[in-house]
C-alpha cells in the first residue's frame, strides 16, 4: 500500500494544488471533519464550510474551504471546492472589513442589495477568520 | 483630378482609422493573455469533474430505477422522460463586431440548427449582443429566446457560468426538454478559433474508457444529495470554460482582424501618398512649364 496520498485541490476559477503528495489530509465534510490516510476507501463526501488540512513531510498546512465535493480513492483525493484559500494568505483584518460591508448593505434599506450574496460573503469571511485562528493555533 | 488638399485630408484620416484599429489590437492582445490565464485555471476543475463523473458511471446508469429525487439528477445525464419535439440551443456570441467572421460563422451554424429542427419548439439561450439581435429578429414561429445576457465580455466571471447553467437547467428540467446543443467559438490558438457545436444535455458518459477497476464508493451524506450537489457544478464548470473559450477566442479574433484592417490601411495610405507625390509634381511641371513659356515669350 502506497504511503502517502496524492491530493488535488481545484476551484472553478484555479487549481491550487496538483497532485501533492501528502500523508493525510482532514476534509471538511458536511456531518464533521473527515480524516483520509492512504488506503481509504472510495468515497465521494460533501463538504461543508471549513478547513482542509494536510501533512506533508510532517508539516500541517491549512487551507479554508468554502463548500463543494471530495472525491476519496484509494490513493488520491480530488477536492472540488466552490472556493479555497490558503490560511497563511488569509487577512484577517480584511475579513473583518467585508463583514462590515456586508452586514451594512444588510441593514440598508436599498431594494436591490443581493441579500442572498451578502449573506454569503458573511460566511465565507468567517470561515476564513475561523481557519487562520485555528492555524495559528 | 483630385486636389493636393483632398489626398492630404484623405491620407489624414485612413491613418487617424489605422491609429484606432492598431490601438484595438493593442487592446485585445492585452486581454488576452489574461483570458488565457482564466481558461488555463479553470481547465483542471472541468477536467477532474469529468474524470469524477466517470468514476461514477455505475451509480449514474443505476439511477433511473430509484427512487423520484434521484431520478432527478438521472434526468441529466440518461432522460428518458424529454418531449422529444422540444430541444434547447444555446448560442454563444461576441457583444461587438469587428472582429472578422467570429459572429457570423455561429449564426449560419445556429440558424442551420434551427431550420433543421423546424418542427420543433426550440428554448434558445443567447450570449452575447450579436447573437440576440440577430435571433430576436428571426421570424420562426417555433423558437423562443428564453434567456440572454450581454456585455459579459470580455470579464467574463464564475458567476455568469452560475447563472447561464442555472437557466438551462431550470428550462431543460421544467420543460421537459429532450437535449440541448451548444453553439460557440473554440479557441485553438492566437491565430485560428474552431466553430464548436456538441451535445450539452444531457452529459455524455464518453469519458469513461478507462476504468478497469468499477471502484465503489460510498457517499456522504447519501447518493442523492451527492448527485444534487453535483449535476449543477458540473454544469457551471461546463458553462465556465465554455464561456472563456469563447472569451478568449473572440479577443483572438478581433485582434487579428484589426491586425489585417490596420495592415490594409497603410497600404491605402502609402499608395495615396504615392499618387500625393505625382499630383504635386504634376503640378510643380505645370508652373515651371508656364515660367518657361513667359519668359520664352518676354525673350521672343
Amino acid at each position: 500500500m502506497a504511503k502517502t496520498l496524492t491530493l488535488n485541490l481545484v476551484t472553478p476559477q484555479k487549481q491550487l494544488l496538483n497532485g501533492l503528495a501528502v500523508e493525510s489530509v482532514v476534509l471538511p465534510g458536511v456531518q464533521g471533519e473527515l480524516g483520509v490516510l492512504p488506503g481509504h476507501l472510495p468515497m465521494i463526501v460533501q463538504l461543508g464550510f471549513g478547513s482542509l488540512r494536510y501533512k506533508k513531510d510532517g508539516k500541517e498546512e491549512e487551507f479554508a474551504v468554502m463548500g463543494g465535493l471530495a472525491e476519496i480513492l484509494r490513493e488520491s483525493v480530488n477536492v472540488f471546492a466552490e472556493g479555497a484559500d490558503l490560511a497563511e494568505e488569509i487577512d484577517e483584518e480584511a475579513e473583518k472589513q467585508k463583514i462590515k460591508r456586508a452586514k451594512a448593505s444588510l441593514s440598508s434599506k436599498d431594494a436591490d442589495i443581493d441579500f442572498e450574496l451578502a449573506e454569503l460573503e458573511i460566511k465565507q469571511a468567517i470561515t476564513r477568520m475561523k481557519v487562520k485562528k485555528h492555524h495559528l493555533g | 483630378m483630385e486636389s493636393l488638399r483632398d489626398i492630404r485630408q484623405n491620407i489624414k484620416a485612413i491613418r487617424s482609422t489605422q491609429q484606432i484599429m492598431q490601438t484595438m489590437k493593442m487592446i485585445s492582445s492585452a486581454r488576452i493573455r489574461k483570458a488565457q490565464q482564466a481558461m488555463d485555471n479553470a481547465r483542471p476543475f472541468a477536467k477532474k469533474m469529468q474524470e469524477m463523473v466517470a468514476d461514477l458511471k455505475q451509480e449514474v446508469l443505476a439511477l433511473p430505477e430509484q427512487n423520484e429525487t434521484e431520478s432527478w439528477a438521472s434526468r441529466f445525464f440518461v432522460n428518458k422522460t424529454g418531449d422529444p419535439s422540444k430541444i434547447g440551443l444555446v448560442v454563444i456570441t461576441g457583444d461587438k463586431g469587428l472582429a472578422g467572421s467570429f459572429n457570423a460563422v455561429i449564426l449560419r451554424a445556429a440558424v442551420a440548427f434551427l431550420r433543421e429542427n423546424k418542427e420543433k419548439e426550440i428554448a434558445v439561450f443567447c450570449i452575447g449582443k450579436k447573437g440576440r439581435d440577430f435571433i430576436s429578429r428571426l421570424r420562426y414561429d417555433n423558437i423562443k429566446i428564453v434567456y440572454d445576457s450581454v456585455g459579459i465580455f470580455p470579464k467574463v466571471t464564475y458567476a455568469h457560468a452560475e447563472l447561464l447553467g442555472e437557466a438551462v437547467m431550470k428550462e431543460f428540467y421544467d420543460k421537459h426538454l429532450s437535449s440541448v446543443t451548444l453553439i460557440y467559438n473554440d479557441f485553438k490558438s492566437m491565430g485560428s478559433q474552431r466553430l464548436a457545436q456538441e451535445p450539452l444535455l444531457p452529459f455524455s458518459l464518453q469519458h469513461t474508457e478507462k476504468n478497469e477497476d468499477e471502484t465503489e464508493f460510498l457517499f456522504e451524506p447519501g447518493v442523492k444529495e451527492i448527485f444534487r450537489i453535483l449535476v449543477p457544478r458540473l454544469m457551471k464548470a461546463y458553462m465556465y470554460r465554455v464561456l472563456l473559450e469563447s472569451q478568449a477566442a473572440n479577443l483572438a479574433a478581433t485582434m487579428n482582424a484589426m491586425d489585417a484592417a490596420s495592415k490594409n490601411a497603410g497600404e491605402l495610405a502609402d499608395a495615396l501618398g504615392v499618387k500625393l507625390n505625382k499630383v504635386r509634381q504634376a503640378g510643380i511641371t505645370n508652373e515651371i512649364l508656364d515660367i518657361v513659356n513667359g519668359a520664352e515669350a518676354l525673350n521672343g
